[in-house]
């Protein structure tokens, strides 16, 4: 099991959801991708994808308006 | 008790309010708008005055440019900003998008990545106001509002906004990732 640090600090929509959805095709399955996000609207549509798509999903707040989506590929 | 345990706090603001809460307090807004200033709701027409009255505050003159040259907007800029109801309603936006995320307390300065994001968001906004400005509308002004009024416009403008959101994010994911 590998687990994968992915920045998009920084980054406003769609740049997070893209980002991740890049990672974790290169991900086998139980692996994790850890994307490190400041743009709250990334908090809303990178779960929904990644739920969507069937994997595990947590969110950490890190820091005030910091947080990491932790997402387990299924 | 802390504060940030309390359910309360975490239910109004900490956590973000759904769609259908947000689309109802949009809609009772604009109607409360339209009903006390006679004008449907708009944003980006506000962010061009206030081009105009930083131009002429650096000693420019928009006079003569056909964009302000109605008795109306030549008023209007006359009367200044403070007397700008659309002015007052965006300072609202600012400062009510900077008191909910300071209630959250999820305030962040950003830091700025690269200079091709510092390029792409220059880009975009150059694009997006001057095509709202020659649309006589953002998606507020022209989407939203014109909707809300019956108004065929506001679905032609929907289609072609969609079109102009598929292309933009291709140029992103191609030129700016």
């Amino acid at each position: 099991m590998t687990e994968k640090i992915v920045d998009a600090l920084g980054e406003a929509c769609p740049v997070p959801l893209i980002k991740a959805q890049n990672a974790i095709k290169e991900l086998a399955v139980g692996d994790i991708l850890i994307l490190q996000i400041d743009h709250s609207c990334a908090m809303k549509n990178v779960p929904e994808w990644a739920r969507k798509e069937g994997h595990n999903v947590e969110i950490e707040e890190v820091d005030d308006g910091e947080w990491e989506i932790i997402i387990e590929k299924v | 008790m802390d504060i940030k345990n309390n359910q309360y706090y975490k239910k109004w603001f900490k956590s973000a309010w759904t769609y259908v809460a947000g689309a109802i307090l949009l809609s009772v807004l604009q109607i409360a708008t339209f009903a006390v200033t006679g004008n449907p709701w708009g944003v980006s027409g506000v962010l061009a005055n206030w081009g105009a009255w930083l131009y002429r505050a650096i000693g420019g003159s928009v006079d003569k440019w056909y964009y302000f040259s109605s008795e109306g907007a030549q008023a209007t800029l006359e009367a200044g900003f403070l007397n700008h109801p659309g002015t007052m309603r965006n300072l609202g936006i600012i400062f009510g998008a900077l008191l909910a995320t300071l209630l959250a307390s999820q305030f962040k300065i950003k830091k700025i990545k690269s200079k091709k994001q510092v390029v792409a968001a220059i880009l975009g906004g150059l694009m997006m106001g001057y095509g709202a400005r020659i649309a006589f509308g953002c998606n507020i002004g022209a989407l939203y509002s014109g909707i809300a009024s019956l108004s065929l416009s506001g679905w032609v403008f929907a289609l072609f906004l969609g079109l102009g959101a598929i292309v933009g994010s291709k140029l992103l994911v191609k030129f700016f990732m």
